[in-house]
């Protein structure tokens, strides 16, 4: 098809491509907006799985922003299509839940799912027929509301030789590889790339707020990613990209959990150098006025991952440090 | 004899314990471990396991004279001791399932290192037994649960006396479960299901209770428990024999059905009204004959929601 067949009928559209009854007269819907253009690749953007993970909504939003713009005014260089899923858990996002809401389950728990049977299991079933031979789908998660993490997309080692090469063209700043046996099947993720629809899963920002520097950066990467597979004319202009990813594995991702219970306050910024022995922070008591322990880095490396929320647990996760592997000038 | 399997600190309150009783000759070795309370509002476990402590701890103490413990038990009724008291079934603090963080860790999240000592004091036993319940929504008839079973486990399952035994396939859903950590470890694992979450049902209790106190004596954990016959034959049921009946509609479910009868093909189990109108919306029959093993409890339905399981002999 031609750029100006395309041209002439690229349009968007929302549309509700799931509903279910509730117990009293409600139904719960769950809508996409589609950006129509020719017949090449189809991009998606999947968020707010988890109900209490905003940071996917706003890169639908700005994405929503640059493709309308688009097709008011070059509509011919939409050679394919984009589908954006702001919303798959709307009672959870609409209700400040994390999992789905009377059900008590995680949704990205639930897949592939089934046609049949409770909700979970339906909902999952739809979202991947809906997503089912997707050029490439983007699953964006926030962190959950007691970490901060850089923007970074997080790779099953089973599917790296696909993910790697498109990953690295996100405008991401690391690129994650877990191991097959840490990564579990039952996530939107897995079953998708299981059944050859790639899917990438972008984890960024902290939960229940919005980083719009982030998402900024990703949209530009995802746009990347969609002209690199042809959704967009070659010609097209796009926002610029600037960040190349570290890559990340076990073998140089560092954990710090609590050594003891307390408050943790931060002494190091976070997305930041930092040296072996450095101090990042230290956990204190409120009834008292001792440091109960302090929170040092175990290697010189990048700060990517810290705690958001102050209380902690012993146990609780507070920090990750990566050891440079190269990458990052 | 109590004793704390782990010791924790709390952020702005006094550390927690999750406690556990040792019973029988201290220092032999590990013969059964009980666990239930891995989520906080699956109460019948927890009810059915101190109850257990209590009759055994009664039997050291010479209070029924024809017993004897001959061999170490290990009892931990709750491990989520602070979702117990909190009434959630997650871990409060993060809302993590515990029995989705094993085999755990020591150096990991709290519910990490939890995963990691429940296994560590019970992974040697020679019969494992992990109780839970449905949810708080649905019923289930007290079971034995088999996922991907040994051989052993098939023929040792029928020793709890209970009328249905699950067998199911394994699936990556529960490899991160305590029953799945178990599974790389010497000995046979048991999954007992009572019941419903939120609640005490005594009459599965004491059923369970006596079923418990049967295996022990089967296994010759406990000497002179009088053993008598069942009083009906435990069915096995694969999962091919179980019939699920899902709301066709939204709305009002409402039944007095109780779970382990038997019923007929076609029978008449309960109603789904129109939530605004009041008027009956759907009929729901039993789609086959056969015994009754789990039945919708909560009667807000969603549209797709389980309402039965029905399982037919053979």
């Amino acid at each position: 098809m031609s750029q100006n067949a395309s041209a002439a009928k690229a349009i968007s559209s929302t549309e509700t491509f799931f509903t279910i009854d509730m117990p009293y007269c409600e139904q719960m819907e769950i809508r996409r907006t589609r950006f129509t253009g020719g017949d090449g690749p189809r991009g998606a953007v999947v968020s707010g799985i988890h109900g209490d993970e905003l940071e996917g909504l706003y890169v639908c939003h700005r994405l929503a922003t640059w493709l309308e713009q688009l097709l008011a005014t070059t509509p011919e260089a939409l050679l394919g299509s984009v589908e954006l899923y702001p919303a798959l858990n709307t009672l959870g996002l609409d209700t400040l839940t994390r999992g789905l809401p009377v059900f008590d389950t995680d949704l990205n728990r639930a897949f592939p799912g089934s046609a049949g049977g409770p909700l979970p299991a339906r909902l999952a079933d739809a979202i991947m027929t809906a997503l089912a031979g997707a050029s490439l789908v983007v699953d964006i998660h926030a962190s959950n509301i007691y970490l901060r993490e850089i923007p970074q997309v997080r790779i099953n080692q089973e599917f790296q030789g696909l993910l790697v090469p498109i990953a690295g063209r996100m405008n991401l700043d690391m690129i994650w590889l877990h191991g097959a046996s840490t990564v579990l099947e039952t996530t939107l993720a897995h079953s998708l790339n299981s059944r050859g629809t790639p899917c990438l899963v972008v984890e960024m920002g902290v939960g229940m707020r919005i980083t719009p520097d982030y998402c900024d950066q990703l949209v530009a990467g995802i746009l990347s990613a969609w002209k690199e597979q042809g959704v967009f004319a070659p010609g097209l202009t796009l926002p610029a990209t600037s960040h190349t990813p570290l890559i990340a594995d076990d073998s140089n991702v560092h954990y710090l959990n609590a050594q003891t219970s307390g408050m943790f306050v931060a002494a190091a910024s976070h997305w930041t150098d930092v040296h072996r022995g450095e101090l990042l922070g230290s956990i204190v008591s409120p009834f008292g006025g001792s440091v109960l322990s302090e929170v040092r880095s175990p290697v010189d490396g990048v700060l990517f991952t810290l705690r958001e929320y102050p209380l902690v647990y012993e146990g609780s996760l507070m920090a990750r440090v990566m050891a440079r592997k190269g990458g990052r000038p | 004899m109590i004793r704390n399997l782990l010791c924790m600190t709390a952020p702005v309150r006094d550390g927690f314990d999750i406690p556990c009783h040792e019973l029988g000759p201290t220092f032999s070795h590990l013969s059964v471990a009980l666990v239930a309370g891995l989520h906080g509002d699956e109460i019948n476990g927890i009810f059915i396991l101190s109850r257990l402590a209590d009759f055994l701890n009664g039997v050291e103490a010479g209070k029924y004279p024809e017993l004897r413990l001959v061999k170490r038990v290990l009892i931990i009724p709750a491990v989520n001791v602070l979702g117990v008291n909190q009434r959630t079934r997650t871990w409060p603090f993060d809302k993590s399932d515990i029995n989705r963080m094993f085999p755990g860790s020591t150096g990991g999240e709290t519910t990490q290192r939890i995963a990691y000592a429940v296994l560590e004091a019970t992974k040697r036993a020679d019969f494992r037994i992990d109780i839970h319940t449905a949810g708080i929504d649905f019923e289930e008839l007290p079971q034995v649960r088999l996922y991907g079973p040994s051989e052993a486990e098939r023929e040792t399952a029928h020793w709890f006396g209970l009328s249905a035994i699950m067998e199911r396939s394994t699936s990556p859903v529960f490899t991160t479960t305590l029953k799945h950590s178990w599974k790389v470890w010497p000995g046979q694992s048991f999954l007992l299901r009572v019941g419903q979450a939120g609640t005490v049902q005594l009459e599965h209790c004491q059923r369970v209770f006596r079923s418990l106190v049967s295996f022990l004596g089967r296994t010759g954990v406990l000497e002179g428990v009088q053993l008598v016959a069942d009083d009906e034959e435990p069915f096995l049921f694969n999962k091919a024999s179980g019939f699920r009946v899902f709301a066709q509609k939204a709305g009002t479910f409402v039944s007095d059905r109780q779970v382990g009868r038997w019923v007929g093909a076609n029978q008449e189990m309960g109603y789904i009204y129109d939530s605004i109108n009041g008027n009956v919306i759907e009929k729901v029959l039993s789609p086959v004959a056969g015994l009754l093993t789990g039945i919708r409890r909560h009667p807000l339905l969603f549209e797709g929601d389980l309402i039965l399981r029905i399982n037919r002999k053979g």
